[in-house]
């Protein structure tokens, strides 16, 4: 009906800023990072995922979707040979999150299988500053009247508040902290897949529950203001365009629409590669598009590996 | 013999242009003829096509054009002994262990006495040179092996997939894809990356989760029971579709263990036809697959990861009293499945069996049911396995394969006990791997 994440944002008490924030930026364009040889492996892991994978001619979005994560997954793995605390970081696959939270009045629950979980031992240092954090003070939550905010949300009897990722782990799991979450949209018919707004959406609610989980473990269920606001990163992709999410969980008294708000930096619809023509298009037997991948844009790969790199570089 | 004649022949007939310009074409069989003649030159024609096509593709494209009704060759079977069968199949030579490789070729190993070294440097000069050839970390030239960082790694994510993240029930007879394929999966993953400092050729590396890998070829001669093509020799076909856990595909070739012409043994001759192994013919495409297509440049193989489903778990071997069967289930899934993929390699390069591999093509295997591991390596040293092309053929492929060992005894309350120390040495001995010039 209107677009996804302003809802999102009224439940999760969180004021949006557009671009992904300055520590993300600086590591995206620091040279000394060698980003640019990387770029060259990546146009091959592209090619690999959408042309190269199966011995039918194309393969479908199920298949080359998930390859390509697993592929880009890779090569920013093959960094931690050069910074070695990249090794604190453990995949968890088909991982369920379960989180409750109140929101004037109005009981919200985010659960079921969140898709791919990066955890690390350490956690991700605040991206906002403090200053930046008593501003939203000022920011108003942006409401729908007449619509309600929980408009297009399964109401369900909820008869135990189950309520943290400890549910998910046991404790004295080494990998604690969530770090960044994955959403592989890949179902080949268009109308199973999230469009790129209710992607973003679904990744704001996800991320926001995992960090509120983790806040709930960590200091307790009262609802308080946080010292140490907890990061959590989010990217979602179709096989094409990327989304990607840095949420900030500053407070977690969410009952009033007052006071100090949740911060998110989205950068959205990025788009990996133009076009992946598997068979070259011959029309009047002259090739007009050869095959390959056309349109490669690296800067969608550096921001991706630079939010994996985030929080030990 | 006419006197008139001589007007039209006065002039000397050229020496050189009766060389040049023969009078008749030359007399060879027929084509379409029902004779054996006619058979051998239209497979004549058929092998100049092949060896004359442009493209590697193109290449596959006619070798696999005729289907016939062929051999599925299963890698992961409860047939008994049937790695005896697939020896002979694919004229594999088995020896038991790893190849000794060169001691210098691995990385030095950090261990525990790296201080006494460093206290130990004023000795005197004359044993300098002894002591440069052991591992000194102090010196900084090469990055050290820690195994206690790889060790810890493993744990975790052993810890991880059994016992950390909750996960619901498994499936029924889906135990393997509950907790030991997300480990191993884990596991290669964050050894690789761990280790790809040392390994310049992982870093390169393309790792490819649940790929498959096909490999068409002929070997033998059997004349055809049934049918309208009865009492036809036909070559004997055979075709192996696989589908490792993992594997891992890399720019250059690993390097050759032994030469190419080496005899390290005898391939064991079965003297019954291939369907009592049980093995059932089927018709389709003749696929020559080795993870990607042609054009990818990571188009050798390095190590391929089998997960032993659970039909072929240790229990059920144990519960009927086959125990000898349990190496021959992993031993047969070593030789085959390697087998397809270096000779699937070795026809990306453009080598079939007529033109028979020049360099020998080597790759790795672990095979693995999540606690005990066997460790495998194939060399390829001929790929001219039809029946024309084996006579003068005295080459053979060579498996080194190990009996499968336990990482681990049990996992209990957070911790892993009895952690098995070789086995997690050979593992990474296996991702080090890479040729001389790296």
């Amino acid at each position: 009906v209107f677009p996804g994440v302003r809802q999102a944002q009224w439940l999760t008490k969180t004021k949006l800023v557009e671009g992904l924030p300055p520590a993300v930026q600086g590591i995206v364009d620091n040279p000394a990072l060698g980003l640019q040889e990387l770029e060259e492996r990546a146009k091959h892991v592209v090619s690999h995922a959408r042309l190269w994978d199966t011995a039918e001619v194309a393969p479908r979005r199920e298949q080359y979707c998930p390859v390509l994560f697993e592929n880009l997954i890779h090569i920013c793995r093959l960094m931690s040979g050069k910074y070695s605390s990249l090794s604190k970081r453990m995949l968890a696959r088909n991982f369920r999150i379960a989180v409750t939270w109140e929101r004037e009045s109005i009981l919200l629950q985010v659960r079921g299988l969140s898709g791919i979980l990066m955890n690390s031992m350490t956690p991700i240092p605040p991206v906002a500053s403090k200053e930046e954090i008593l501003a939203t003070r000022e920011h108003v939550l942006e409401t729908f009247y007449p619509i309600a905010p929980t408009i297009d949300l399964q109401e369900v009897n909820v008869y135990k508040e189950l309520n943290d990722t400890g549910q998910c782990f046991r404790d004295g799991y080494p990998y604690s902290h969530p770090h960044t979450l994955f959403f592989l949209e890949s179902a080949n018919i268009r109308t199973d897949r999230f469009r790129p707004e209710q992607l973003r959406a679904k990744m704001l609610m996800f991320a926001f529950g995992n960090a509120l989980a983790k806040a709930k473990a960590l200091h307790g269920n009262d609802p308080k203001v946080l010292e140490q606001p907890i990061v959590v990163q989010s990217i979602g992709t179709d096989g094409q365009l990327f989304q990607f999410m840095v949420f900030q969980l500053n407070t977690t008294d969410l009952v009033s629409s007052d006071g100090i708000k949740n911060l998110v930096w989205i950068d959205s619809d990025q788009k990996l590669y133009e076009r992946a023509q598997c068979v070259p298009e011959v029309k009047k037997r002259v090739v007009t598009k050869p095959a390959g991948i056309f349109g490669f844009q690296p800067d969608t790969f550096k921001k991706f590996l630079a939010l994996y790199l985030h929080g030990t570089v | 013999l006419w006197p008139g004649r001589r007007w039209f022949s006065e002039t000397v007939p050229d020496a050189s242009s009766t060389l040049t310009s023969p009078l008749y074409p030359p007399v060879v069989a027929s084509i379409t003829a029902k004779s054996k003649a006619a058979k051998s030159r239209r497979l004549q024609r058929f092998n100049q096509r092949v060896h004359a096509a442009a493209t590697v593709e193109e290449k596959l494209r006619l070798y696999g054009k005729l289907q016939r009704p062929k051999y599925t060759v299963y890698p992961q079977t409860f047939a008994l002994n049937a790695d005896r069968w697939y020896q002979s199949f694919t004229r594999t030579v088995l020896v038991a262990g790893m190849p000794s490789r060169a001691a210098a070729a691995k990385p030095p190993v950090a261990a525990a006495g790296a201080t006494p070294e460093a206290g130990r440097a004023p000795e005197p000069r004359a044993e300098a040179p002894v002591a440069a050839k052991t591992p000194e970390p102090a010196a900084g030239s090469a990055p050290c092996l820690d195994l206690g960082e790889l060790r810890s790694l493993a744990c975790d994510a052993l810890l991880q997939e059994s016992f950390y993240q909750k996960k619901e029930r498994p499936f029924l007879y889906r135990d393997q894809d509950h907790t030991p394929g997300p480990f191993l999966t884990q596991l290669v993953s964050t050894l690789a990356a761990s280790l790809s400092l040392l390994n310049p050729l992982l870093a390169a590396s393309s790792l490819d989760l649940n790929p498959e890998v096909n490999y068409y070829w002929q070997h033998g001669e059997e004349v055809v029971v049934h049918g309208h093509r009865k009492g036809r020799v036909d070559p004997v076909q055979f075709q192996i579709d696989d589908n490792p856990h993992l594997q891992i595909r890399v720019p250059m070739q690993l390097p050759e263990v032994v030469p190419l012409e080496s005899d390290l043994g005898d391939v064991p001759v079965i003297d019954h036809k291939p369907s009592k192994l049980p093995l059932f013919k089927k018709q389709y495409e003749n696929k020559v697959f080795i993870g990607s297509k042609v054009a990818d440049p990571c188009c050798y193989g390095h190590t391929q990861f089998h997960l032993l489903p659970d039909k072929l778990k240790r229990e059920r071997f144990i519960r009927d009293r086959l125990e000898d069967q349990i190496e021959v289930v992993y031993r047969s899934n070593g030789i085959a499945s390697l087998f397809a993929w270096t000779a699937a390699q070795a026809m990306y390069q453009g080598f079939w069996n007529e033109a028979d591999v020049t360099r020998p093509f080597v790759s790795q295997a672990v095979v693995t049911d999540g606690k005990y591991f066997a460790f495998f390596c194939y060399q390829l040293n001929t790929l001219a396995l039809s029946a024309e092309t084996i006579k003068n053929n005295p080459r053979k492929n060579i498996c080194w394969g190990t009996d499968s060992k336990p990482l681990y005894d049990v996992v209990e309350d957070g911790n892993v006990k009895g952690f098995n120390d070789e086995v997690l040495l050979q593992l990474v001995h296996f991702l080090l791997n890479r040729p001389k010039e790296l």
